[in-house]
C-alpha cells in the first residue's frame, strides 16, 4: 500500500516536476518572442510591402527634427504718391509713372520698418512677442533665438499638422483698428483692447466665437461706434439679425489669407448692401480687411463677438477657421510687434542625432543589460536566471508600452528609460537577495510584501518627481516624467504578476529538495 | 575606517567644486553649438549622402572644430552645416570637396554663410525651472511629513543642501572636463537629481530604523 501512495507520489514529483520545465521553457520562448517584437517589430503584408504593425515611436524634436524658421526684418517699402503741395494722393500706388509726371505728382517710398525702429530694444521685444504669443497658444516646445544685431529671429517648432498654420500667421504684426469704411478714419486700436478669447460652444451647437473685450476708454468709443455706425434698414446681415453682440459670420474666415495672400477681400461687404443707407466700419488686421459691418443696436458691455466658420458645416474647415482665430486671439491679445517681420527661411531640419546614433545606444542599453543579467545569473543561479528571464520579458513589455501609451521621447525620455531598467534590476536583486538570505523555509508571499514595501517607500519621491512632470506641457520634462511614470507603474504591477511567480517555480523545486532531505 | 572615508571624500568633493568654480570664473562653461552664436551653410546635393561623409569633409577643412551636420526637408537630400566659424575659404573648400565627392556642380558663391544667434540660457532653463520648483516643493513636503521623527526642519534643510551640493558637483565635474552644457546637461541634471532623491531617501529610512530599533 505504501509503495504504491509512495510510486503515486513520484509521478505526481515527476509531473510537476516536468510541468515547471514546461513553464520555464514557455516563459523563456515567450520573453524572446517579446523580445524581438520590441526590437523588430511586427510585419505584415500590406499592399506590395511589409508594414511594422506596431505602433510607431513618437520622437520629440530633439531626435526627430524640427521646423525651422526664420524671421528677418521687413526690407519692403510702401510706395506714397504726393501731389505738389505735399498731401498723400488717394490710391496713388495704382497711378502709373506716366500719370504720376502729368500730375505733378512725386513717388515716395516708405519702408514699412523705418529706421528708428530696427533696434535692440525692438528685436528682443518682438521675439518676446512671439514667445507670449506662443505660451497664448499653449505652444511650449519651441526654441527661440534672436540675433541682437540684425533683428533675426530663429525659430524651431516641432513638425505636426498645426505647424504651417502657426508659421503662416508667425509674420503678424498684430496691428489692430477699426476704421470708417468710408472716411477710413482710425476709431480703435490695439491700444482699446483689454483682452481677446476664443469661445468654443461647437459641442453645444452654438457655434465658435472670437471675443473681443475692450477697456474703459475702448468700451466708450465701441459704444458711440455702435450708436453711430446703426443700420438704418432691416438689412440680411448676420450681425444685423442677431440680438446679440454677435457681428459678422465670416470675420475670421478672411483671416485664413492674411498673413500669406495679404487678402483685402472682404465677405461681409455683400451682405450689408440691401441698402447704402448705412455707415460701415472696418475691422483690420495688420491693414488687412477682415470685415465690414454695421451695428443693430448699441453695444454698452464693451464686447464684440466675430462668429467663427459659421459659413461652413464641414468640420476640417471648422477645424482650420478654429486654428485661425486661435491665432487671431494670441496675436490681439498681446502687444503689436514693433517690427514687421518676413519669412526668410522655413524647411525642416533633421536632428543631428541620426538613427543609427539610436540604434548605438539601443545597444549600448541591451549589452549592459546583458551583462548585469549575467551577474545575476552568477549570484543567484537557476533563481537568477529566471528573473533573468522576467527581466527581459519586462523590457520588451515596457518598450511596447511606450508606444501604445503616446509617450513622446526625447533625449530626458531615453535616461528615464535608462533608470527604470536600473530601478528594476534593483527590485531584482532585493528580492533575489532576500529569497537567499532565507535560508530553509521561506513564505514567498512574506518576501515579495516586504521587498515591495522596503522599496516603493525608498522611490515615493521618484514616483511624486515622475506624476508632477507628467502634467508639465515642455515635451523633455513630460517625456521623462511619463516614461518614469509607466515604469515605475509596470515594475510594480509585472514583477508581481510575473517575477514573482517564477521565483515560485525554483521555490517548489527548493521545497521538493528540502522535503526529500527530511524524509 | 567609515568616518576616515567620509572625510576623505568631503576633501575631494570641496576640491572639486573649488577647481569648477574656479574654472567657470576664469574659463566659463564650454558651451554646446547649438547654445552658441554660430555660422551656418546650407546646400541641397538633389541625392542620398552620407552624415559621415560630410563629416569627414568638414573634420579637414575646419581643422576638427565640433560641427553640426543635419539633413534637410523629408527627402534627406540637403545639408546643413553648423560651426562655430566658416569663412569664405572654408566655404569654397567645403564646396569644393563635396563637389569632388558627389560628382555635384555646386556653387560656393551661391551659398551664403548665415550667422545664427545662440538661444539665451535663460530660454533654455526657464521651461525646466517651474516642474523642478513644483516637484521638489512636494518632495520636501512628503519628506518633511514622512520622517518627522528625525526632525522636520532638519530633514528639510538637509535634503535642499545634499540637493544643491550634488548639483554644484555635477556642475563643476562639467567645467573641469569641458563637457558641453548642452542637449546632455539636463538629462544629466534629472538623473543626478533623482539618484540623490533615493540615495537620501534609504539613508533615511535607515537612521528611522535604528531610531525604531533603539527606541
Amino acid at each position: 500500500m505504501a509503495e504504491k501512495t509512495n510510486k503515486k507520489e513520484n509521478k505526481k514529483n515527476n509531473k510537476r516536476k516536468s510541468g515547471n520545465i514546461i513553464a520555464i521553457i514557455s516563459c523563456l520562448l515567450a520573453a524572446v518572442l517579446l523580445s524581438m517584437i520590441a526590437i523588430f517589430g511586427i510585419y505584415a503584408k500590406n499592399g506590395n510591402r511589409m508594414v511594422n504593425q506596431l505602433k510607431e515611436i513618437s520622437y520629440g524634436m530633439d531626435i526627430k527634427g524640427a521646423r525651422t524658421v526664420v524671421l528677418t526684418p521687413s526690407t519692403e517699402t510702401n510706395t506714397i504718391v504726393k501731389d505738389a503741395e505735399g498731401n498723400e494722393v488717394e490710391d496713388g500706388s495704382s497711378l502709373t509713372d506716366d500719370e504720376i509726371t502729368q500730375n505733378g505728382y512725386t513717388k515716395e517710398e516708405i519702408p514699412v520698418n523705418s529706421s528708428d525702429v530696427l533696434n535692440k530694444e525692438n528685436y528682443i521685444k518682438s521675439k518676446e512677442i512671439i514667445q507670449a504669443r506662443f505660451k497664448d497658444l499653449g505652444i511650449e516646445n519651441y526654441n527661440i533665438s534672436v540675433n541682437e544685431e540684425n533683428g533675426e529671429i530663429t525659430l524651431e517648432i516641432p513638425e505636426d499638422d498645426k505647424t504651417d498654420n502657426l508659421v503662416s500667421n508667425l509674420v503678424t504684426k498684430g496691428k489692430f483698428q477699426i476704421i470708417d469704411s468710408e472716411t477710413e478714419e482710425v476709431l480703435m486700436d490695439n491700444n482699446d483692447i483689454k483682452d481677446v478669447q476664443l469661445i468654443d460652444e461647437s459641442s453645444y451647437g452654438s457655434g465658435v466665437y472670437l471675443n473681443i473685450k475692450f477697456n474703459k476708454e475702448g468700451t466708450t468709443k465701441f459704444e458711440n461706434i455702435t450708436s453711430t455706425y446703426t443700420n438704418s434698414t432691416n438689412s440680411t446681415n448676420t450681425a444685423d439679425t442677431n440680438t446679440t453682440n454677435t457681428t459678422d459670420t465670416n470675420a475670421t474666415e478672411n483671416t485664413t489669407n492674411t498673413a500669406d495672400t495679404n487678402s483685402t477681400d472682404s465677405s461681409t461687404t455683400e451682405d450689408t448692401s440691401s441698402e447704402d443707407t448705412s455707415k460701415t466700419v472696418t475691422m483690420k488686421i495688420d491693414d488687412d480687411e477682415i470685415m465690414t459691418t454695421d451695428f443693430d443696436e448699441v453695444i454698452k458691455n464693451g464686447e464684440m463677438s466675430l462668429s467663427v466658420g459659421s459659413s461652413t458645416t464641414d468640420k476640417d474647415e471648422l477645424a482650420t477657421y478654429v486654428e485661425n482665430a486661435k491665432n487671431i486671439e494670441a496675436t490681439l491679445d498681446n502687444e503689436e510687434m514693433p517690427i514687421k517681420y518676413e519669412g526668410t527661411k522655413n524647411e525642416y531640419i533633421l536632428s543631428d542625432i541620426a538613427r543609427e546614433q539610436l540604434n548605438y545606444v539601443k545597444i549600448g542599453i541591451i549589452i549592459v543589460i546583458a551583462i548585469a543579467l549575467l551577474v545575476l545569473i552568477i549570484r543567484y543561479k537557476l533563481y537568477g536566471f529566471l528573473a533573468s528571464i522576467a527581466y527581459v520579458a519586462f523590457a520588451a513589455i515596457y518598450t511596447i508600452l511606450l508606444r501604445y501609451a503616446n509617450v513622446t521621447i526625447s533625449l530626458e525620455g531615453i535616461f528615464g528609460i535608462a533608470i527604470v531598467f536600473i530601478l528594476n534590476y534593483i527590485f531584482v536583486n532585493k528580492l533575489l537577495h532576500r529569497i537567499r538570505e532565507e535560508k530553509e523555509e521561506y513564505n514567498l508571499s512574506k518576501i515579495t510584501k516586504e521587498t515591495y514595501k522596503e522599496y516603493f517607500i525608498k522611490i515615493i519621491p521618484l514616483c511624486i518627481m515622475a506624476i508632477t512632470f507628467c502634467f508639465i506641457k515642455w515635451t523633455p520634462i513630460s517625456s521623462f516624467g511619463m516614461v518614469m511614470f509607466w515604469g515605475i507603474l509596470l515594475i510594480a504591477i509585472y514583477n508581481v504578476l510575473v517575477t514573482v511567480n517564477m521565483m515560485k517555480l525554483k521555490a517548489e523545486k527548493r521545497r521538493d529538495s528540502n522535503e526529500e532531505k527530511n524524509k | 575606517m567609515k568616518k576616515k572615508t567620509n572625510k576623505i571624500l568631503i576633501l575631494l568633493m570641496i576640491l572639486i567644486i573649488i577647481a569648477g568654480i574656479l574654472m567657470i570664473i576664469f574659463k566659463g562653461f564650454n558651451f554646446d553649438l547649438k547654445y552658441q552664436d554660430t555660422k551656418q551653410i546650407e546646400f541641397g546635393l538633389d541625392k542620398q549622402f552620407s552624415i559621415s561623409d560630410i563629416k569627414a569633409i568638414t573634420d579637414e577643412v575646419l581643422n576638427n572644430e565640433p560641427v553640426l551636420i543635419r539633413k534637410v526637408e523629408v527627402y534627406e537630400d540637403a545639408v546643413n552645416i553648423t560651426a562655430r566659424e566658416i569663412t569664405d575659404e572654408q566655404k569654397a573648400n567645403i564646396i569644393t570637396k563635396v563637389n569632388e565627392k558627389y560628382g555635384t556642380d555646386l556653387n560656393a558663391d551661391e551659398i551664403e554663410i548665415a550667422t545664427v544667434a545662440h538661444t539665451k540660457g535663460r530660454d533654455i532653463i526657464i521651461p525646466y525651472v517651474v516642474p523642478f520648483i513644483i516637484a521638489t516643493i512636494i518632495i520636501l513636503i512628503y519628506m518633511m511629513i514622512k520622517y518627522y521623527k528625525l526632525n522636520s526642519g532638519k530633514v528639510l534643510l538637509k535634503t535642499i543642501g545634499i540637493i544643491i551640493l550634488t548639483q554644484v558637483l555635477l556642475f563643476s565635474i562639467m567645467a573641469i572636463t569641458r563637457i558641453p552644457i548642452g542637449r546632455l546637461t539636463i538629462p544629466l541634471v534629472l538623473t543626478v537629481y533623482m539618484l540623490t532623491l533615493v540615495w537620501y531617501t534609504t539613508k533615511l529610512e535607515n537612521q528611522l530604523k535604528t531610531k525604531k530599533q533603539e527606541n
